[in-house]
């Protein structure tokens, strides 16, 4: 299965489709940190980019699932021995792409952004944070990549929408229980962050995991 | 291998594709698979490799090891044939040199230097052959290898499917050109209205004989056996 994640990996740098989230990130980036982040709010500054990078995470991880052509999926599955594998191991490469960026965004600010360093704890909080993010978002893109939604407009719109939604939902009253971004973004600015964390990463582990359930299930009959 | 009860759709309110199917595949078998366009022939070879599963029913006994060539090579790939075929080696874990005895068989030894996306649409055929190759099949699945093939490939393609098959391995191959008509022993499935209706052929134990000519007679002897119906090869 790592051979095949590992060939996954290489048609994806191959296609140059790395280039639009990254280009995304980078953007994101510089306008997260064009006046540097005063000191002792950098956890704040990591909620918001961990936040909003869940849209580019997405798009990486649709992006990398749809690189291989359906018929080299096919062959993918019997080649690894069964098309669990093959689906696997898409995910598989697809959180790896995403831990890429999510470094490269909690390690961006330390060289250009912050004006002093974070402490370890906080620096430990802004990458755990980023991980919630990706994990989200990956399970955002499997959802949206071409087997589950042939029609690249309605996959860009349910990107989109879905991370649209994910945000509003998350404003409302019952935003603890589903995503909560918003709750996330305001407990950092408000330095309670550590008193809601378990709850937030619970109920983003849970619905990443139930998303990616739910993108397993339907290709069973979408190979 | 054996499929027991087997129907297929692709979602819960769609058409059926297949419909209780009941189908027998013996180690050693050679199937050709027919029908019209639509019919869900490519459906059965997927539900065969194991790419989707039964909506209802079983398939038990699938060999562990299945080669499987789509009626389309996909080429809108970022590698060229020889680093291509090294990776799906790895994914399969026979060594990388593989791809390039099978190559050279097919005659497509001059092919592995060049990007997926330069190859004619023959060419990329060979390719997808090659890699179902690449580990002895137990199952081998072939959607259309004969579409777009050269005489060459074309004539060597039987000889393979005989060896797959006197090595224990079962083979299928959906081809509405009919190329298989004249193999002994191949079984025919026809697929039509959601079912497969089954004609088996004869099971005829193959054997290999080397026989050695002279080379200027070589062209003459290989048309006697050809005409008598036999399958010739080249080694030389």
């Amino acid at each position: 299965m790592i051979s095949l994640v590992r060939f996954k990996l290489a048609a994806y740098a191959g296609s140059h489709r790395l280039l639009q989230p990254a280009i995304a990130l980078f953007t994101m980036m510089l306008i997260f940190y064009s006046s540097a982040v005063p000191a002792g709010k950098e956890l704040a500054s990591y909620a918001d980019s961990a936040g909003l990078l869940i849209i580019v995470f997405a798009w990486a991880a649709r992006g990398l699932l749809d690189t291989e052509p359906s018929g080299q999926r096919l062959i993918s599955m019997t080649a690894a021995g069964s098309p669990g594998r093959e689906i696997g191991a898409g995910l598989l490469a697809a959180l790896a792409v995403n831990l890429g960026l999510a470094a490269v965004a909690t390690v961006f600010p330390l060289v250009a952004g912050f004006s002093a360093a974070p402490s370890p704890g906080d620096l430990a909080r802004g990458a755990g944070l980023h991980l919630l993010g990706l994990f989200a978002g990956t399970a955002l893109g499997a959802l949206t990549s071409r087997p589950i939604l042939a029609s690249p407009a309605a996959a860009m719109l349910a990107l989109f929408g879905g991370y649209l939604a994910l945000l509003l939902l998350s404003l409302t009253p019952a935003g603890g229980f589903t995503v909560p971004i918003m709750p996330w973004i305001r407990a950092a600015n408000a330095g309670t962050l550590d008193e809601i964390l378990l709850q937030v990463a619970a109920a983003t582990f849970f619905w990443s995991a139930a998303a990616t359930a739910c993108y397993v299930r339907l290709r069973r009959t979408r190979p | 291998m054996r499929l027991s009860g087997v129907s297929f759709r692709y979602s819960r309110r769609g058409p059926w594709i297949l419909r209780d199917i009941g189908l027998d595949l013996p180690a050693g078998s050679v199937v050709e698979v027919t029908g019209r366009n639509g019919a869900g022939k490519s459906t059965l070879l997927r539900l065969l490799a194991g790419i989707v599963r039964p909506s209802r029913g079983s398939v038990a006994g699938r060999p562990p090891v299945v080669g499987y060539a789509p009626d389309v090579f996909p080429v809108e790939q970022p590698f060229t044939v020889s680093a291509y075929l090294a990776r799906m080696s790895r994914i399969r874990s026979v060594p990388p040199s593989s791809g390039a005895a099978l190559a050279e068989r097919l005659n497509a030894a001059h092919l592995l230097g060049l990007p997926l996306g330069d190859l004619s649409k023959g060419s990329a055929q060979k390719v997808g052959l090659i890699q179902s190759l690449l580990a002895p099949p137990g199952l081998l699945i072939l959607d259309e290898p004969f579409a777009g093939l050269d005489e060459q490939t074309r004539a060597e393609l039987p000889e393979i499917i005989a060896e797959v098959a006197s090595a224990g391995g079962s083979v299928v191959v959906s081809d509405h050109q009919n190329q298989l008509r004249s193999f002994p022993g191949a079984a025919h499935w026809l697929v039509e209205d959601a079912g497969v209706a089954v004609r088996d052929g004869e099971r005829v134990r193959r054997a290999v004989i080397e026989v050695i000519v002279d080379a200027a007679e070589a062209d003459e002897v290989e048309q006697k056996l050809r005409a008598d119906g036999y399958l010739t090869r080249r080694s030389s």
